[in-house]
């Protein structure tokens, strides 16, 4: 067995009920680079909280050249030579660039506090050290640039790292990365480990040697980047899916009535973003983390308003500007957000409460209204989203997930919109929920309706969609059509691959 | 990345749902409870004076607590939509020293001064309710500022000792008794009524319930939640307008401390009867509820002769007892005593 600076045996995490890492084992060697790739919500995450002291695992091992390692904090990892670059960045704003590289010991000593020249020189011994000539020590974080904050973070990681360094998503906010590669290869030729998390493909075959693919929080296998092309590890982080309880979606005519038309949006890190939502389509939208995908949503949903753009709904042109504008506008918008505790549900009200709330005063004779004349009024959608009646009285705070998400969605249905924007409708709900949902849209978009949706899980996208579009970078790189739909096809557009392919849409 | 942890929590409440459906609420028990309790102390309070614990101790405890019920709906609509009214003791006094000044002893013109007065008393709590909704000043900070402001009005409009009567045909209804029962009891009945079907059986209360509830929720939903706040702050202070328009009608004059005695108390009689403090939880009728408890104890202590350091000491503490007894977790526990049995 080869020498491994950190070696990890079947590490595992659980947060409450369910299970974050289930069976992780790796082992990184001296002086490597090594990738750890999967989807979202495989697991990275939570593997670097571990092994930087954040969280701690429920069970498994962790050595540590040779000797058990089981940080329990982010200071004792570090005191064990393991540093870690969040990915939130962990600087303090209105501190100097000086005092957040020498902290937690700003001062050399305890008792007396160190003058501010010593702070400023030691550390603009760090910066230079590190390549870094053009932020000085005495700046203020708060008034640096993301990319800025980012070195800087990324620099006091590389001073602590004596064994190994971690760093989750380095690359996000940085633009040019090679001042970072430049850094990690100094690293590694004085046999320290790196471990290296992003999900853009061309950086790790760039700088790293091996690579460990997570899914569902396993780790599937530990593979030479040299020895597998990317299709190979786009199928390992997807693994194989189930195809059996999905229906081919119908076919829709070009020339079907376009419900939502959108031109030339910008909105948050959205930048002139194009749609044509036609009625019968079910379009998917697929895209990393933060690509600007909750952007566009929230912006159709008329929860933020839009630096510039047009919409037109039904053919008209549409101001949106706040949900309730939304709604109103022209064939009308529903949104279902993505936070269903915080942004949807209404924990103290009952589920018919929840449900008929934007239609509340038709519900009610007179303006008076009560649970029976509520459960009428919202029969219809119930039955359209499968809710079970006999929930209709309980407080939705006391129901299941997946009964909550489908009072949110009986909530978009009964404001009666043809245009559903539904962000990750079926995420985190079990799988017969997930079927209930699916026959909703589906009938949504027979009825001559339109639906948007993002899923984080590409199987839904592939399977649900009639055409799925993929954003990266808050721009759509990708139109995929039925016939093209794969997972490996998405999961390579959303890593920004292929942008050749990039199609008006 | 908090991804993980998120699709986790959610994760774990998708756990089959086997309860049936749980009918006996934590509300219901709470107004069940306390009117017992007041119940309890009105008969308990017998063995202090034959004279106690009779229908008309009663009859007077609903008289008095009427006062207290009116403004405390208004309370309670705003701290439903997570607010505190601070201003209603002022409002209160608005209201009363209006009523004296303007009706001035007589009848005449009563059926626009009426409307008047209390569009005064709404148009501050607009005012409140704007602040809060729109310019996002905090409820506690924007409705004392305008408590004070309208303090001070009532000072210099009455220079520092309020005049006039109300009129003859107000003082004559608070006196006045259909059936050996005095008139306001009737009035206080038709209130509790019509407050009950506004917060908890009409559309607008539903919406006022969800922006308390959620108020994140409520503007994605589609509410005009702005609007829902500056109309719960209105409601409150048309409340107290009126409160001080019958406490004139009472007292046959106006003072202006004839507010301060009600604003803890309305916000405690709310606090008692059930409601989150928090917001988005509450219902009317545990409201009246607590209102009729809290006069029940000031009643019996002013009987027992407690000086008044001892007399605020014991409210506290039964209203802190009452808080902690009420929690949601002693109900759990019922709940669960109740499904054994049944």
């Amino acid at each position: 067995m080869e020498s491994h600076v950190l070696h990890t045996a079947a590490l595992s995490k659980r947060y409450g009920a369910t299970v974050a890492l289930s069976d992780v084992s790796l082992g990184l060697a001296e002086g490597e680079v090594h990738a750890i790739l999967g989807e979202n919500g495989a697991g990275k995450s939570t593997l670097v909280k571990i092994m930087s002291g954040v969280v701690q695992p429920n069970s498994g091992e962790m050595t540590l050249a040779a000797d058990t390692y089981r940080p329990q904090s982010i200071l004792q990892a570090r005191a064990q030579g393991v540093a870690t670059a969040f990915q939130e960045l962990s600087l303090i704003p209105n501190l100097t660039v000086g005092e957040n590289l020498l902290l937690p010991r700003a001062s050399k000593t305890a008792f007396w506090p160190e003058s501010r020249s010593g702070i400023l020189r030691r550390a603009a011994g760090l910066l230079s050290q590190w390549d870094i000539s053009d932020i000085t020590a005495d700046a203020i974080v708060e008034d640096l640039s993301l990319a800025e904050r980012q070195r800087i973070e990324i620099a006091r990681a590389l001073s602590h790292a004596t064994r190994l360094l971690i760093l989750d998503e380095p690359t996000a906010a940085l633009p040019d990365p090679e001042w970072l590669f430049r850094q990690i290869k100094r690293l590694s030729s004085r046999g320290i480990a790196v471990m290296y998390i992003s999900h853009r493909l061309g950086e790790v075959r760039e700088i790293c040697q091996r690579a460990t693919v997570l899914r569902n929080g396993n780790s599937i296998d530990t593979v030479d980047l040299s020895g597998v092309d990317d299709d190979g590890i786009f199928s390992m982080m997807v693994g194989r899916s189930p195809d059996s309880a999905f229906v081919e979606p119908a076919e829709v005519p070009e020339d079907a009535q376009v419900i939502l038309g959108v031109r030339n949006l910008n909105v948050g890190k959205v930048r002139s973003l194009d749609l044509a939502l036609r009625a019968g389509e079910i379009v998917g939208v697929a895209a990393l983390e933060g690509q600007g995908q909750q952007d566009l949503f929230q912006a159709l949903g008329g929860v933020i308003k839009f630096e510039s753009g047009e919409i037109s709904v039904g053919g008209k042109a549409a101001e949106l500007g706040s949900p309730r504008r939304a709604i109103n506008a022209g064939a009308g918008i529903a949104f279902v957000p993505e936070e269903r505790k915080t942004e949807g549900i209404f924990a103290n009200l009952t589920a018919a409460s929840n449900i008929t709330l934007p239609k509340i005063d038709q519900a009610g004779q007179a303006g008076i209204v009560y649970s029976g004349l509520e459960k009428n009024f919202a029969a219809d959608v119930v039955a359209k989203v499968a809710l079970s009646p006999r929930y209709l009285d309980f407080k939705v705070g006391n129901l299941s997930g997946g009964n909550q998400q489908k009072v949110l969605l009986a909530r978009a249905l009964i404001t009666g919109a043809k245009c559903l924007v539904l962000f990750d409708p079926a995420r985190g709900v079990d799988v017969g929920t997930k079927q209930s949902i699916y026959a909703m849209m589906r009938d949504h978009v027979a009825a001559g309706g339109t639906v948007l949706f993002y899923s984080s899980e590409l199987s839904e996208l592939v399977h649900l969609s009639t055409r799925c579009l993929v954003i990266y970078d808050g721009q759509v790189v990708a139109n995929v059509p039925r016939a093209q739909l794969t997972e490996e096809r998405l999961l390579a557009a959303a890593h920004g691959h292929n942008q050749e392919m990039k199609i008006a849409v | 990345m908090m991804q993980e942890n998120e699709i986790m929590s959610d994760a774990t409440m998708d756990i089959e749902d086997k309860r049936s459906s749980a009918r006996i609420s934590g509300e219901f028990v709470t107004v069940v409870m306390i009117f017992g309790l007041t119940i309890a102390m009105i008969l308990a309070s017998r063995a202090i004076s034959p004279a106690f614990g009779s229908w008309s101790q009663a009859e007077t405890i609903l008289y008095l607590g009427s006062f207290l019920v009116f403004c405390a709906f208004g309370q309670g609509l705003v701290i439903l939509v997570r607010g505190l009214d601070l201003s209603i003791a002022s409002v209160i006094t608005l209201g009363g020293v209006l009523t004296a000044s303007l009706m001035n002893g007589s009848n005449e013109g009563l059926f626009y001064l009426v409307p008047a007065i209390l569009g005064a008393c709404v148009l501050v709590g607009t005012i409140s309710g704007i602040g809060v909704a729109y310019f996002r000043i905090p409820p506690f900070i924007m409705t004392m500022a305008v408590g004070l402001i309208v303090y001070s009005l009532c000072l210099g409009f009455t220079q520092g000792t309020p005049r006039g009567y109300p009129a003859p045909f107000l003082s004559g209804f608070m006196q006045a008794k259909f059936l050996s029962i005095p008139a306001p009891i009737y009035l206080l009945l038709v209130f509790v009524i019509i407050g009950t079907v506004l917060q908890s059986y009409s559309a607008f209360g539903r919406k006022l319930n969800a922006v308390g509830n959620n108020p994140l929720a409520a503007y994605i939903a589609g509410l005009p939640s702005g609007l829902l706040i500056v109309s719960a702050y209105a409601v409150s202070a048309l409340c107290a307008g009126f409160t001080g328009m019958m406490l004139a009608g009472y007292a046959n004059g106006a003072t202006l401390r004839m507010g301060d005695s009600y604003l803890l108390p309305s916000i405690a009689a709310v606090v008692v009867g059930g409601s989150s403090i928090l917001g988005g939880q509450g219902n009317f009728v545990g409201t009246v509820g607590g209102a009729l408890l809290l006069t029940t104890l000031a009643t019996i202590l002013t009987a027992l002769g407690f000086e008044q350091g001892w007399k605020t000491i014991m409210e506290g503490g039964v209203i802190l007892i009452a808080l902690i007894a009420l929690r949601d977790e002693s109900f759990a526990f019922l709940r669960e005593q109740f499904r054994k049995r049944g």
